[in-house]
């Protein structure tokens, strides 16, 4: 059946859609650590306009996937976290973004 | 969400926070008013004792009051060595533009165009490298940078002001527009501490 074949074209896809990275936050975080090799808290912090605590369980989300690996140090006396995308989580992305095109692609056009 | 967040854009944005807080300008203004300061004094290392000595400074001044405000990042190994060959080539040329000026300046039988436009030909050089800054990091207002040195030679040309009056005043007037934006910077972002557990304090 031809509606049957389209619909699993699109189907298909959207199955293997990652969904923790598909919240739009989470995806954001994603993006901005896929661009750079290493960032810390409060450039994220600034970047996306998240609140602390909301950027704080984000990323702790994504670190518990594996996606990233976040370090705290001491700067003096100062704490200072860095956060960076792990290889799982850049390959995860990349794999994200190639099937959230083709889910888009199948899309029939009006 | 794939359509919505373009990763070029991200890039763009993450390298435009490296010129948000005005000291490239400052640094910018200051290197151009060392070579008015040069050509005043005829002190002819000015321009690389300025370059050097405000190159560090900045990357000081950036650790301990833009860090602190917008947080740290590092870019990417390939884009940091496309950065470095980037800056490579600008040093190359600018060097290679100073060791031209110097030859032209001091050939004994230099060509009367040569003599009477050098100011142009120079300040012109030294526009292009900053029109190429402005076109690689995408930031516009360094395009205003480069047409003020432009006109500080076109002014000692066609107004008769000194040469040298036209380096000072474009590197005032940038300093100025840096100090502007560093202000703005300052305001706009407040210093954060990070807090072990969780809310961060302005």
């Amino acid at each position: 059946m031809r509606a049957g074949s389209n619909g699993d074209q699109i189907q298909e896809p959207i199955t293997k859609i990652d969904k923790l990275i598909h919240e739009p936050s989470r995806y954001t975080l994603m993006a901005y650590l896929y661009v750079v090799e290493v960032a810390d808290f409060l450039f994220l912090l600034r970047q996306t306009g998240m609140t602390w605590g909301n950027l704080s369980a984000h990323l702790g989300k994504l670190e518990a996937a594996g996606y990233v690996v976040i370090e705290k140090e001491f700067l003096g006396k100062k704490p200072h976290t860095t956060v960076r995308l792990t290889d799982e989580g850049r390959n995860a992305f990349e794999e994200y973004r190639g099937n959230m095109k083709r889910v888009l692609d199948n899309l029939p056009t009006k | 969400m794939v359509a919505d967040v373009n990763l070029k854009e991200i890039q763009r944005k993450v390298y435009m926070t490296f010129f948000q807080d005005g000291l490239w300008d400052i640094f910018l203004g200051l290197f151009i008013l060392g070579w008015g300061l040069a050509i005043l004094t005829e002190a002819v290392y000015l321009p690389g004792v300025f370059f050097t000595g405000i190159y560090f400074t900045i990357w000081g001044i950036k650790k301990w009051l833009t860090y602190p405000r917008i947080g740290y990042v590092r870019f990417s190994r390939t884009s940091r060595r496309r950065i470095t060959a980037r800056f490579l080539i600008l040093g190359t040329v600018v060097l290679l533009l100073g060791l031209l000026a110097a030859v032209l300046w001091g050939m004994g039988t230099r060509p009367q165009w040569l003599a009477d436009y050098f100011p142009l030909i120079f300040n012109g050089m030294l526009a292009a490298i900053v029109c190429f800054v402005a076109y690689w990091a995408r930031v516009n207002r360094f395009y205003l940078h480069a047409a003020l040195i432009f006109l500080g030679a076109v002014f000692h040309l066609w107004l008769g002001i000194g040469w040298e009056f036209g380096f000072i005043g474009a590197g005032g007037i940038i300093v100025l527009i840096g100090l502007g934006i560093l202000i703005s910077f300052l305001r706009k972002y407040p210093k954060m501490i990070e807090e072990v557990q969780g809310e961060g304090r302005q």
